[in-house]
C-alpha cells in the first residue's frame, strides 16, 4: 500500500447522479451565465461514505440568482453570491453537571461584486426579495465608490465553470441525529473516571458540532452546493496540590475534526481520561525542566499547531505582500521572486502539501468559494518552498514567477456575513517515505530530548520568525528512552533554524492530523477550520526555556 | 531623534465629564436634527415586541430572551490600494428556555412566526433532555439598571464613502511619506436586549469604531502603527493617526541589534491596554476560591484586601464612561455598576457570577464591563528622561498566557521599539518577545501618565473599552529577540 493511501482515504471521483433537478438545471441555463469550459459532471464527491448528497434549495438559487442580475445590471463586471446556513450545538460540562447545552442556526446572503478593479461586499439575514436586490446593489454601490477614490485593476484567474457542483463531508454519523443526553452521558462518564484519580479536582469537557449549508453562485456560471460537517471534542482536566499552592492541568487531550460523531466514539473519553487525569497529577511533582539545548521529539499533536504557525502562515501570499500587515502580520517568505523556488525550509526529505482533498480534515471541501476546485499540491518539496496559496485574485499576482494561471483553490468566508479572501487549507508534513518509523524509533534517536504531546500556549511574531510553544506532557528522554515526566516547558525557536534542524521524521504509522476551528486572520477577523497531518519528527538542539 | 512626546488628544483637554456633556448636547443637537434617520439594529419598541412575541410561545418554566440586531461595515487598504469594503446587517435571537434546573440555548436569526416557533420548541426539547444544572438559580424579575447611552449617531451614520475616504487619506499620508499604508476602519451600530419570562426587560443601543493603521517602508525595512477606538466617530483622530504612524515607521528605519535581557520599559497606552486586558480577565472569585488563580489564598479563599500592587496601581469600570460605555447589564441580567478592581494597590473586588455569589453570601457582580486604570501626570518625555538605559514600546502582538498563578504571558514587540540611553530615544532596535508576570508588572510600576481610549484588539476590531496611561516599568523580561519587522 502507498503511503498516500495508508495515511488517509482520499477524495476520488464516483459516478454518483448529479444533484439537481431538470428544472434547476433549466433554471441555471435560463439564467443563461454559463460561459465555455463548463464542467458538467461534478469534479468531486466523497470517497468515503456519504449518506446523502446536499440539495440546493430552490429559493435560495432564486435569491443567488436575482443577487446577480442585480449585481450586473447596477454595473458589475463580476459578482459571486453565497447563500450559507451554519447550525452549531455545543455540550459543555463541568465535573457532574451541564454548564452547558447550545444550539445556534445563522442563515442569511453574502454578495461580492467587482467593479472596475475594486471589491465591494454587502450581507444580510434577510432572504426577502426585497433585502437580496438591495444587498446586491450596496455592494455594487460600495464597490463602485471605492473604484471612484482608488482605481485599481483586479484579474481573476480563469477557472472552469461547475454548473451542477456538490459535496458533502464524509461522515457515517450526523453529529445532530445524536441526542444531547447520549452525548452528556459520554462526557460524564469521562469526567467521573477522570474524577476517580485522586489529586484530580476539576474536570470540563465538550463537545462541539458544526453542520454548514454553502451554495455558491458565481457570475460565470458555477452553481455548488456543498454540506459541511465538522466535530470538536474536548476536555480538561486540573490537578490542584493539597497544600493548594500548586495546579496543574492536562488538556488539549483530541483535535477537531471534518468527520462526524463516529470520530468522537472512536476517541473513547470515557476509556482515556482516567490515565489524562494521572497525568494532570504526575505533573505536580514532575521536575521543572532545566533550560538549554535540548533535541526535540514533537508528538503530531504538538507538531501540527507548530506547522500552522510556521509553514501554513507564512506561505499565505496575501501576507507577504503586506496585505495583512495591519493585524497578522507579514511574512519573512518574501519577496517571492527572491524565495520560490529558492529558499531552503529544512532537508531533502521535507515534503509539505497543500490540499482541501484530505478526508477528515477541516478545510477539506469539493470546491473553494470561488469556486475553484479542491486539488493537492505541493508547498514545500525536497525541503525547498515552491508555492504559496492564492486565490483568483492573488494567482495573478505572482504568475509570472510562478508560471501558474491558475488559483490554489485557498478562497474561503466564515459566514454569510463574510467576505471571502485567502485563507488556509490543510497544510501537511508528509511522513518519511523510506522508513515506516515508529514512535520509538525516533525517540530512540536521541539521547539528551525532550518528548512533547498535545498543543499548549503558542506565540509567533508578526513574520512567522520567533516562535515559543509550549505543549501538555513533557518527558525527559535520556539514552533514546523515556525517563522522566517534566514540566514547564516551552521551545523557543526561529523558524528557518527550527526547521533546518529537522533530523528524523516517522513513518506512516505515526501519521496524526491535529486542528483547530479558531485559525483567525483578517479585518473583520475570520475563523477558518484547519487541519495539519504530520508525523512524529526529532529536530536538534532546540532552545528550551522554563517557563514557571 | 525626535521628540516622542505622545500627541496630546481633545480628549485630555477637557475633564471628561466636560466632554461628555458637550458630546451629549451634540448629540441631542444630531439627533433632533436628523430625526428622520433610523438607527441600526431594533428599536426598543421593536426589541420589547419580538421578546414578547418569543415568550409568548414558551411552555417551558422560565425563558430568558437575548436580541443582538445590528449594522457591521468596514473598509480595508493595503499595498496603497483599497483591498477590501463592505456591511452586514444581521439581527439574531437567543432563546433559553428552563424546566426546574434543565436549560438549553437556541440561537437563531430566522425571525418567522414558524421559524420562531421551532426555535423555542427546540431550546424546550434540548432542555427537557439536557441533564440538571445543579447551578441553575430561576430567571432574575426587573431590575434596576443605570442609564448608558453609547449610540452615537456620528458613527452610526458612517456611510461606504467616509470609510473610504479615511482609508485614502491613510494611503495618501503613507504615500507622501513615500511609505505604504495598511489600515482597516471597523464599524458597529446597533442595539442588545435581554428579557426573562419572570419581567426582567433591558435594552441597550451602542455604537463603536476602530481605525487602526500600519505604516511600512516599501522594501519591508520598517513598520509603524497608530490607532484609536472609541464609541464616537468624532472621537477618532484620522489625521494624528496618520501623522503618529508614518512618523514611528520613519523613526523605527535602520532598527539596530540590543540583546534581549531585564529592561526597564516606557509602556505606550496602547501597549499598556494590550496587558491590562489580560490583567482583567483573571479578576475571578470562583477561580480564586477554588486555588486556580494569582489571586487565590493558599489559606483558602481569596486575597481580596490585600496590598498585591504598587499604591499607584487603580483598575475599574464604569459602564457609562464616556465613549467607553458598555451595557449596564451583564447576559444574565445582573446589573453592572461602576466598579473598583484594584485601589491603590489593594485588591478591593472580584466577579462572582449568580451562583458564585449565593454560594458565598455576596451580591453577584458581573465581570468588568470596560477597563480604567487611573493614570499619573508624567509626560511621555519625562519618563524617557528619567531612564538610563532602557526601551520604548509602542505595542504587542500574539499575546498568550504561560502560566495563571502568576499572571504571566508572552507576545511580542511591534511597529516601533526603540533603545532609551541616558534620558533620550538613542537608536531603533530590533524586537523582543517577552515573558512576564503581569502581576510584577503592576508592583514594578514607577510612573503613570495621562489616561487614554485605545485600540487594544490585536485584530483592531471594536472590542471592550480599555482606557488606559502610559507607564514606566522597572525590570521588564525581554525575553528573546525577533527578526520580525
Amino acid at each position: 500500500m502507498s503511503i498516500r493511501q495508508h495515511i488517509s482515504d482520499r477524495v476520488e471521483k464516483d459516478d454518483r447522479p448529479p444533484l439537481f433537478s431538470l428544472s434547476r438545471r433549466e433554471f441555471v441555463k435560463a439564467a443563461g451565465y454559463a460561459g465555455a469550459g463548463v464542467v458538467l459532471a461534478p469534479a468531486l464527491s466523497a470517497g468515503c461514505q456519504v449518506a446523502s448528497h446536499p440539495t440546493a434549495d430552490p429559493y435560495e438559487l432564486e435569491m443567488a440568482f436575482l443577487a446577480l442580475d442585480e449585481a450586473r445590471s447596477a454595473g458589475a463586471a463580476y459578482a459571486d453570491v453565497r447563500v450559507q446556513r451554519t447550525w452549531s450545538e455545543g455540550i459543555s460540562t463541568r465535573e457532574q453537571q451541564i454548564t452547558g447545552v447550545r444550539y445556534s442556526d445563522s442563515y442569511g446572503i453574502g454578495v461580492r461584486v467587482l467593479v472596475g478593479g475594486s471589491w465591494g461586499f454587502s450581507g444580510t439575514r434577510d432572504l426577502t426579495h426585497d433585502a437580496v436586490a438591495r444587498a446586491a446593489r450596496e455592494a455594487t454601490a460600495i464597490a463602485t465608490a471605492n473604484n471612484k477614490i482608488a482605481p485599481q485593476t483586479t484579474d481573476l484567474a480563469p477557472v472552469d465553470t461547475y454548473p451542477e457542483g456538490n459535496w458533502v463531508t464524509p461522515h457515517d454519523i450526523d453529529p445532530f441525529d445524536v441526542a444531547v443526553e447520549e452525548k452528556a452521558d459520554l462526557l460524564f462518564q469521562a469526567n467521573a473516571a477522570a474524577l476517580g484519580v485522586n489529586g484530580v479536582r476539576f474536570v470540563s469537557s465538550s463537545i462541539n458540532s458544526v453542520k454548514e449549508n454553502r451554495l455558491v453562485v458565481t457570475s460565470e456560471g458555477s452553481v455548488i452546493q456543498q454540506g459541511f460537517v465538522r466535530i470538536s471534542p474536548g476536555m480538561n482536566i486540573t490537578a490542584v496540590s493539597s497544600d493548594r499552592t500548586d495546579f496543574q492541568s492536562r488538556g488539549s487531550v483530541a483535535d477537531p475534526a471534518g468527520r462526524g460523531y463516529e470520530y468522537v466514539l472512536g476517541l473513547d473519553f470515557p476509556g482515556n481520561a482516567a490515565r489524562w487525569g494521572e497525568e494532570a497529577v504526575m505533573k505536580l511533582s514532575a521536575k521543572s525542566v532545566d533550560p538549554g539545548l535540548w533535541d526535540l521529539v514533537l508528538h503530531p499533536s504538538n507538531l501540527w499547531l507548530t506547522i500552522h504557525e510556521n509553514i501554513g502562515h507564512p506561505t499565505e501570499l496575501d501576507r507577504a505582500l503586506g496585505y495583512e500587515a495591519n493585524y497578522a502580520g507579514t511574512s519573512f517568505l518574501a519577496p517571492p521572486g527572491e524565495v520560490l523556488n529558492k529558499f531552503r525550509y529544512g532537508p531533502d526529505f521535507m515534503q509539505v502539501v497543500g490540499n482541501r482533498t484530505e478526508c477528515g480534515g477541516c478545510a477539506t471541501c469539493g470546491w473553494d468559494d470561488e469556486g475553484v476546485p479542491a486539488f493537492e499540491w505541493a508547498i514545500i518539496k525536497d525541503g525547498v518552498f515552491v508555492n504559496y496559496q492564492t486565490t483568483r485574485e492573488q494567482a495573478s499576482w505572482i504568475s509570472d514567477i510562478t508560471g501558474l494561471s491558475r488559483s490554489q483553490g485557498c478562497a474561503y468566508g466564515q459566514s454569510w456575513a463574510s467576505i471571502p479572501f485567502q485563507r488556509m487549507p490543510n497544510v501537511s508534513l508528509l511522513p518519511n517515505a523510506k522508513d515506516d518509523l515508529s514512535a520509538e524509533d525516533v525517540i530512540a534517536a536521541t539521547d539528551h530530548g525532550i518528548l512533547i504531546e498535545g498543543r499548549g500556549s503558542y506565540s509567533i511574531d508578526q513574520q512567522r520568525y520567533n516562535a515559543q510553544f509550549a505543549g501538555q506532557i513533557f518527558w525527559e528522554i535520556r539514552n533514546g528512552k523515556k525517563y522522566q515526566m517534566l514540566r514547564d516547558v516551552a521551545y523557543v525557536t526561529r523558524t528557518p533554524d527550527f526547521w533546518a534542524s529537522l533530523a528524523v521524521i516517522g513513518g506512516p504509522q505515526t501519521y496524526y492530523m491535529g486542528a483547530t476551528f479558531g485559525d483567525g486572520k483578517g479585518q473583520p477577523g475570520q475563523s477558518n477550520a484547519v487541519s495539519h497531518g504530520c508525523p512524529i519528527s526529532l529536530f536538534r538542539n532546540a532552545n528550551i526555556i522554563n517557563t514557571a | 531623534m525626535s521628540d516622542f512626546t505622545f500627541s496630546k488628544r481633545e480628549y485630555n483637554k477637557h475633564c471628561l465629564n466636560e466632554a461628555r456633556q458637550l458630546a451629549s448636547t451634540q448629540l441631542n443637537g444630531m439627533k433632533r436634527a436628523i430625526s428622520r434617520t433610523k438607527r441600526h439594529g431594533l428599536s426598543e419598541s421593536e426589541a420589547t415586541e419580538l421578546s414578547e412575541r418569543i415568550l409568548g410561545l414558551s411552555n417551558a418554566d422560565q425563558a430568558r430572551i437575548r436580541i443582538s440586531s445590528g449594522r457591521r461595515s468596514f473598509a480595508r487598504c493595503a499595498d496603497n490600494r483599497l483591498t477590501t469594503a463592505g456591511g452586514s446587517m444581521d439581527i439574531s435571537v437567543e432563546i433559553t428556555s428552563v424546566f426546574g434546573k434543565r436549560t438549553a440555548s437556541v440561537t437563531t436569526n430566522l425571525l418567522s412566526d414558524a421559524e420562531l416557533t421551532e426555535a423555542v420548541q427546540r431550546s424546550e426539547g434540548l432542555a427537557r433532555l439536557a441533564p440538571e444544572n445543579p447551578e441553575y438559580l430561576d430567571e432574575p424579575g426587573p431590575q434596576y439598571y443605570d442609564a448608558v447611552d453609547a449610540y452615537y449617531d456620528s458613527t452610526g451614520e458612517m456611510e461606504p464613502d467616509r470609510l473610504a475616504g479615511a482609508m485614502a487619506r491613510a494611503i495618501r499620508g503613507a504615500k507622501e511619506a513615500g511609505f505604504v499604508a495598511s489600515a482597516y476602519v471597523d464599524v458597529r451600530a446597533g442595539s442588545e436586549a435581554l428579557a426573562t419570562s419572570n419581567g426582567l426587560f433591558a435594552y441597550h443601543a451602542s455604537t463603536g469604531v476602530a481605525l487602526t493603521l500600519t505604516v511600512r517602508a516599501q522594501n519591508g525595512s520598517s513598520s509603524g502603527w497608530a490607532g484609536d477606538e472609541s464609541r464616537d466617530w468624532n472621537q477618532i483622530e484620522t489625521g494624528r493617526i496618520v501623522a503618529d504612524a508614518v512618523r514611528k515607521c520613519r523613526e523605527w528605519q535602520g532598527k539596530t541589534a540590543l540583546k534581549a535581557g531585564l529592561y526597564d520599559v516606557v509602556l505606550e497606552p496602547t501597549a499598556v491596554g494590550m496587558l491590562m486586558s489580560r490583567v482583567m480577565g483573571a479578576f475571578d472569585a470562583r477561580s480564586a476560591d477554588e486555588g486556580r488563580s494569582y489571586f487565590s489564598d493558599p489559606a483558602g479563599g481569596s486575597r481580596i484586601g490585600e496590598h498585591l500592587f504598587s499604591s499607584s496601581i487603580s483598575l475599574s469600570s464604569a459602564p457609562a464612561h464616556p465613549y467607553g460605555e458598555r451595557p449596564p447589564f451583564d447576559g444574565s441580567g445582573t446589573p453592572r455598576r461602576p466598579e473598583s478592581w484594584i485601589e491603590n494597590g489593594v485588591l478591593k473586588n472580584l466577579s462572582y457570577s449568580r451562583f458564585w455569589a449565593q454560594k458565598s453570601g455576596v451580591e453577584p457582580r458581573p465581570s468588568a464591563a470596560n477597563l480604567i486604570m487611573r493614570g499619573g501626570n508624567v509626560s511621555l518625555s519625562d519618563m524617557i528622561q528619567s531612564i538610563r538605559y532602557g526601551v520604548l514600546i509602542t505595542r504587542f502582538w500574539y499575546i498568550r498566557g504561560l502560566n495563571p498563578r502568576t499572571i504571566s504571558y508572552t507576545g511580542l514587540t511591534r511597529d516601533g521599539t526603540f533603545l532609551i540611553e541616558n534620558g533620550e530615544i538613542s537608536r531603533p532596535v530590533n524586537n523582543f518577545r517577552f515573558n512576564q508576570s503581569l502581576a510584577e508588572v503592576l508592583q514594578n510600576v514607577e510612573m503613570l501618565g495621562q489616561p487614554i481610549q485605545v485600540a487594544a484588539g490585536e485584530n483592531s476590531s471594536v472590542g471592550t473599552p480599555v482606557i488606559v496611561p502610559s507607564l514606566k516599568v522597572s525590570s521588564f523580561n525581554l525575553a528573546s529577540v525577533s527578526d520580525a519587522i
